[in-house]
C-alpha cells in the first residue's frame, strides 16, 4: 500500500462513519407522505412541471401497492414506517447546485466528508467526486479534462434543469419506471439529489467518478437517483460510496440507479454501502445493455439493518455481456438481502454473477437471484456461483435461485456451496505463528478478494478495514 | 387460493362415509377424512414458485369440480411382497393393522397441509400399507396401479422397523383413457431405527391425465431413505419428493429423472430437512425437455440449527432438445447451523454440438448419434438406480420416447 492511502489506514474506521453531526436544515419537510410533501419537494428544488407530475403519478403508483410480503425468507419490514419517515431534508448551503470546492462548504459538512476521506480520494485517484449531504448534493466537482471531451457529471436536481431532453427521455421511463416495485414508485415520487453522468460517444473515462451518500439526520429517508447514460463505444467506471451514523430510530435509504450501456460501452458500478445498522436499504438498481455493451456491477453490502437489492440488467442487444460480483456481510440484528437479476432478451449475450456471503453474530445473509433466458436469445451463456461462509451457529445463509429458460441453444450453469471456517485452514496459520483472529481475518480477506481486487484501491483498502471492523474482537 | 373458489359443492360427507365404509374404516378415520373436507374451504393449493410477473406452475386453472368422481373410482391394482413382510391392500391393512394407521397415517404429511392433500384425505379408495418387521429384509414389493376411472386417490404407508430393509417399486398408468383423468398420491414413510427404505416410482401415466403427488418419508436414527422418481407421463405433475433427516446419521438420497416432451409439464420438488447431527443427503436430478415441453424443478435442502456435521448435496440438470421447451429451477439452501457442507448446482444447456460432430463424423447417423446423447446424458442418474428392474424400464422408456420423435 503506498503512502497515499495512509489516511484510511491511520483513520479508526469506526469514529470515521459513526460521528454524528449537528447540521442545520434550511428545509426539512414533515414526516410522512403526502401530496402536499410532494410538492413542496418539488417546488424547493423549482422543477418543470413534467417532473412534478411523474413524482405526483408515481406517488399514486405507490399508494395502490402492497408491501412486499410473501417472499420467502424476506427481510422483516414489519418496523418500517413510512409515516414517521422525514422524506426531505435540504441543509443549509449557499449554492443550491453544491459547490465545487470543499472550502467553501460549511464547516460540520466540510468535517464530515473529511473524515470519511473523500477530498482526499478525490485529489488521488478519482476523475470527479458528488458529494451529498441527506437530500442534496452539496459539492460537485469534475475534473476540466473531461468536462472538455463532454462529459457531464452534475447532480440530477441540476440535470432536470439543464438537460430536460435526456432527463424526459431516460428518467425512469423505460429502465426502472416507478412502476416496478412498491420503492421504486415511492423513490420516484420523493427522490432528490443523486448524480447524472453523461458520456459521449467514444469518449474513456479514465479514472472513476464517485458520489458519496452521507444519511446525517436521525429517522430521515434518503431517495437519490443516479442516471448514467453511455453513449456509443464510451467507457466510465461510477463508484457510489454510502454511510450513515447510528440512531435509535429506523432510517430509510430507497435510491434509485438507471444506467443505459450503448453499443460496444462499458459501464462500471462499484458500490460499498456502509448504512447504520438501523437503516432499511431498499434499492432498485438496473441497466439496459445495448449490442456488445458491457456492464460490470461490483458491490460491497455492509451495513444496514435490513438490505433488499438486486442489482438487474437487461442485455437488450446482441452479444450484450454483465458480470456481477457481490459480497455481503451481515452481523448481529441485520438481515442482508441481496443477489442479481439478469434477463438475456438477446442472442450471443453472456453474464456471470459471483456473490460471497459472510455472516455472523446471529447476521442473515440472502443470495436471492434470477436469470431469464428469453426464447430466441440463442448462444446465451451464464454462469452464477455463490459461495457463503459462516462463522457460527446463530447465523443463517440461504441461497435462493431462480432461473428461467425459454431458449434451448444456452449454456446455464448454477453453482453454490456453503461451509464454515476450515479448522484447517486456521491451525495452518496458528501453526505459522498467527493468533486465531488474525487467522480468521485472512482467512475472510482471501474469501473476497475476487471483490477487492475490482476495486480501486482505496475502496479496497475500505472494504477490508470494514469487514476487519466488523469481526474484531468478535471472532468466535 | 382462499375463500373456495376451488370448493367443490357435489362432494358431501354422505360420500365420504361411503367411501369410508365400503372400505370398512374406524370411526376416527372417517372423521379425519371428514375433517379434510371440511377444511377444503380454507385451504390453498401447493405452493409454486413465483417469480416477478408469473407463476410457474398455475393450478388454478385445473376444474378439479369436474375431474373429481369420487364414487366411480376404478382401477387394476398388484401389491406383491415377500412373505416376512406385510403388503397389505387397504381394507385388510385397516382390519389387520389399525395400531399401525393410528399411529402413522397422516403423522408425516398433514391430511390438511394443503388442498389437494386435504381433497387426497377425504376421497383416497385405494392403498397399500407396507409393514416390515424388526430385522427383516423385504426386496421385491412391487405396486402397479392401472388407473381406469376419471379420478383416482391412492395412499400409500410403509413403515419399516428396526434394523429391517425394504426395496418397493411403484408404477401407475393409465388402463381405460378418458379425456381428462386425475391421479393423486399421497406415501408416507417412516423408516425405524437403523432400517433402510428404497422407494423407486415410475410415473407413465397417459398424457391427457393430471397428477398430483407427495411423498415423504421421516428416518429414525442411523436410517437411510432412498428415493427414485421417474416422471413421464401426464400433461401435468406436480410432485414433490421429500426426506426429514430427524435422528442423527441418518441419510437420504433423491435420484430423479424425468422427459416432457409435446406439451407436458412437470413440477417437480425434491426437499431435504437435516434436524439432526451427522446428516447426509444426495440430491440427484437430470431431465430432459422437448417439443413445448415445460419443466419446473424446486430443490431445498434445509439444514436446522440444531443440525450440526451436515453434509447435503444437490444437483440439477436439465437438456433442452428444442427451442419451443422451457426448463425453470429454483435450486435453495436454507443453512442455519454453520457446521455444515452444503453445495447445489444447476445447469441447462442443449446437447454439445461438438460430441455430435465427433460422433456423425465416425459414421454415426445423427439421428442414432443424438439418441445415443440423449441416453448417455440420463447414465449419471440411471447409475444411481440399484434396482435393476426400475432402471432397465426407465431405460426402455426414454428409448422409446426417442424413437418416436421422428
Amino acid at each position: 500500500m503506498s503512502s497515499e492511502q495512509d489516511h484510511l489506514k491511520d483513520t479508526d474506521t469506526e469514529a470515521r462513519f459513526e460521528f454524528k453531526k449537528d447540521q442545520n436544515a434550511a428545509v426539512k419537510s414533515d414526516k410522512g407522505l403526502t401530496e402536499e410533501i410532494i410538492r413542496m419537494i418539488s417546488d424547493d428544488k423549482d422543477e418543470p412541471d413534467w417532473m412534478l407530475e411523474r413524482r405526483l403519478r408515481a406517488l399514486e403508483q405507490y399508494q395502490n401497492m402492497p408491501m412486499p410480503t410473501d417472499w420467502p425468507g424476506q427481510p422483516d419490514l414489519t418496523e418500517l414506517d413510512i409515516e414517521e419517515i422525514v422524506p426531505y431534508i435540504r441543509p443549509d448551503v449557499d449554492k443550491r447546485e453544491g459547490v465545487d470546492d470543499w472550502t467553501e462548504l460549511p464547516d460540520e459538512i466540510k468535517d464530515t466528508f473529511d473524515k470519511l476521506g473523500i477530498p482526499e480520494a478525490e485529489k488521488n485517484a478519482l476523475s470527479g467526486v458528488g458529494a451529498q449531504y441527506e437530500s442534496e448534493v452539496v459539492y460537485q466537482n469534475m475534473q476540466e479534462q473531461w468536462e472538455e471531451k463532454g462529459v457531464i457529471f452534475c447532480n440530477m436536481d441540476k440535470a432536470v434543469q439543464d438537460h430536460p431532453e435526456l432527463l424526459k427521455e431516460h428518467f425512469m421511463t423505460t429502465c426502472v419506471p416507478p412502476s416496478d416495485n412498491k420503492f421504486a414508485a415511492l423513490h420516484g415520487a420523493v427522490w432528490s439529489g443523486g448524480s447524472f453522468v453523461y458520456v459521449p460517444e467514444d469518449v474513456t473515462v479514465e479514472m472513476p467518478v464517485q458520489a458519496y451518500f452521507r444519511m446525517n439526520s436521525e429517522g430521515m429517508g434518503q431517495f437519490e437517483h443516479t442516471l448514467i447514460i453511455a453513449e456509443k463505444g464510451s467507457e466510465v467506471h461510477y463508484i457510489e460510496g454510502c454511510s450513515a451514523p447510528k440512531y435509535g430510530s429506523h432510517n430509510l435509504h430507497s435510491g434509485g440507479v438507471e444506467v443505459f450501456v450503448g453499443e460496444d460501452a462499458h459501464v462500471q458500478y462499484s458500490t460499498v454501502q456502509n448504512w447504520s445498522k438501523n437503516t432499511f436499504n431498499l434499492n432498485t438498481k438496473r441497466a439496459i445493455c445495448e449490442e456488445n455493451g458491457t456492464m460490470e456491477w461490483v458491490s460491497g453490502s455492509m451495513g444496514s439493518k435490513a438490505t433488499m437489492l438486486y442489482p438487474c440488467t437487461i442485455l437488450k442487444g446482441r452479444g450484450a455481456t454483465d458480470t456481477h460480483i457481490t459480497i455481503a456481510f451481515a452481523g448481529e440484528g441485520q438481515n442482508i438481502d441481496t443477489g442479481a437479476k439478469v434477463y438475456h432478451n438477446a442472442p450471443n449475450t453472456s453474464s456471470t454473477i459471483e456473490s460471497k456471503s459472510i455472516s455472523k453474530d446471529g447476521g442473515r445473509t440472502n443470495y436471492r437471484g434470477l436469470v431469464h433466458i428469453a426464447d430466441g436469445a440463442e448462444n446465451s451463456s451464464t454462469a452464477v456461483e455463490c459461495d457463503a461462509l459462516m462463522f457460527d451457529n446463530e447465523s443463517t445463509s440461504d441461497t435462493m435461485p431462480y432461473m428461467e429458460i425459454e431458449e434451448s441453444k444456452v449454456d446455464v450453469a448454477h453453482e453454490a456451496t456453503v461451509g464454515k471456517i476450515g479448522d484447517e485452514d486456521i491451525f495452518y496459520l496458528q501453526s505459522r505463528g498467527l493468533d486465531d483472529d488474525d487467522a480468521k481475518k485472512m482467512i475472510v480477506a482471501g474469501f473476497i478478494e475476487p471483490i477487492t481486487e475490482e476495486l480501486p484501491i482505496e475502496y479496497a483498502v475500505e472494504l477490508n478495514r470494514l469487514i476487519e471492523l466488523e469481526m474484531e474482537g468478535s471472532l468466535g | 387460493m382462499s375463500a373456495g373458489t376451488q370448493v367443490h359443492a357435489n362432494l358431501t360427507d354422505a360420500q365420504v362415509r361411503e367411501i369410508s365404509d365400503n372400505l370398512g374404516e374406524p370411526e376416527w378415520l372417517t372423521e379425519t377424512r371428514l375433517e379434510a373436507l371440511d377444511a377444503l374451504d380454507d385451504l390453498d393449493m401447493p405452493d409454486v414458485i413465483r417469480t416477478p410477473g408469473r407463476d410457474w406452475t398455475n393450478l388454478h386453472e385445473l376444474d378439479f369440480e369436474s375431474l373429481v368422481d369420487p364414487l366411480n373410482a376404478a382401477e387394476n391394482k398388484d401389491q406383491v411382497g415377500p412373505d416376512e413382510a406385510d403388503v397389505l391392500p387397504w381394507a385388510e391393512a385397516v382390519q389387520e393393522h389399525e395400531d399401525l394407521l393410528k399411529e402413522h397415517f397422516g403423522s408425516i404429511i398433514d391430511p390438511q397441509e394443503n388442498y389437494l392433500t386435504a381433497l387426497s384425505t377425504a376421497l383416497f379408495s385405494t392403498g397399500t400399507v407396507i409393514y416390515v418387521p424388526e430385522g427383516v429384509d423385504a426386496e421385491d414389493v412391487t405396486i402397479r396401479t392401472e388407473q381406469n376411472s376419471r379420478s383416482l386417490f391412492n395412499y400409500t404407508l410403509v413403515v419399516t422397523e428396526e434394523s429391517s430393509s425394504v426395496t418397493i417399486l411403484e408404477r401407475q398408468s393409465t388402463g381405460a383413457k378418458a379425456e381428462e383423468q386425475y391421479y393423486s398420491g399421497i406415501v408416507e414413510v417412516a423408516a425405524g431405527e437403523n432400517s433402510y427404505v428404497q422407494y423407486g416410482s415410475l410415473q407413465n401415466l397417459s398424457e391427457e391425465a393430471y397428477n398430483f403427488t407427495l411423498k415423504r418419508g421421516v428416518a429414525d436414527t442411523y436410517a437411510t431413505i432412498d428415493w427414485i422418481e421417474g416422471n413421464l407421463g401426464t400433461q401435468l405433475t406436480k410432485t414433490e419428493v421429500s426426506t426429514l433427516l430427524e435422528g442423527d446419521s441418518s441419510e437420504t438420497q433423491i435420484v430423479g429423472a424425468f422427459y416432457g416432451h409435446n406439451d407436458q409439464h412437470f413440477d417437480l420438488d425434491v426437499k431435504v430437512w437435516h434436524r439432526a447431527e451427522h446428516t447426509t443427503a444426495d440430491l440427484v436430478t437430470r431431465g430432459v425437455t422437448d417439443d413445448v415441453a415445460r419443466s419446473v424443478y424446486e430443490g431445498v435442502q434445509d439444514v436446522g440449527r440444531d443440525a450440526w456435521d451436515t453434509s447435503s448435496y444437490q444437483r440439477e440438470n436439465t437438456l433442452m432438445l428444442s427451442d419451443e421447451s422451457e426448463a425453470d429451477a429454483s435450486p435453495k439452501l436454507i443453512i442455519n447451523n454453520h457446521d455444515t457442507e452444503a453445495s447445489h448446482s444447476a445447469t441447462v444447456g442443449q446437447i454439445d454440438a461438438e460430441d455430435l460432430l465427433y460422433m456423425t463424423s465416425r459414421g454415426v447417423d445423427p439421428r442414432a448419434a443424438r439418441n445415443m446423447l440423449v441416453e448417455g446424458f440420463f447414465v449419471p442418474v440411471l447409475e444411481e438406480v440399484d434396482v435393476d428392474e426400475l432402471r432397465e424400464d426407465l431405460e426402455g422408456l426414454i428409448a422409446e420416447r426417442l424413437r418416436e420423435r421422428e
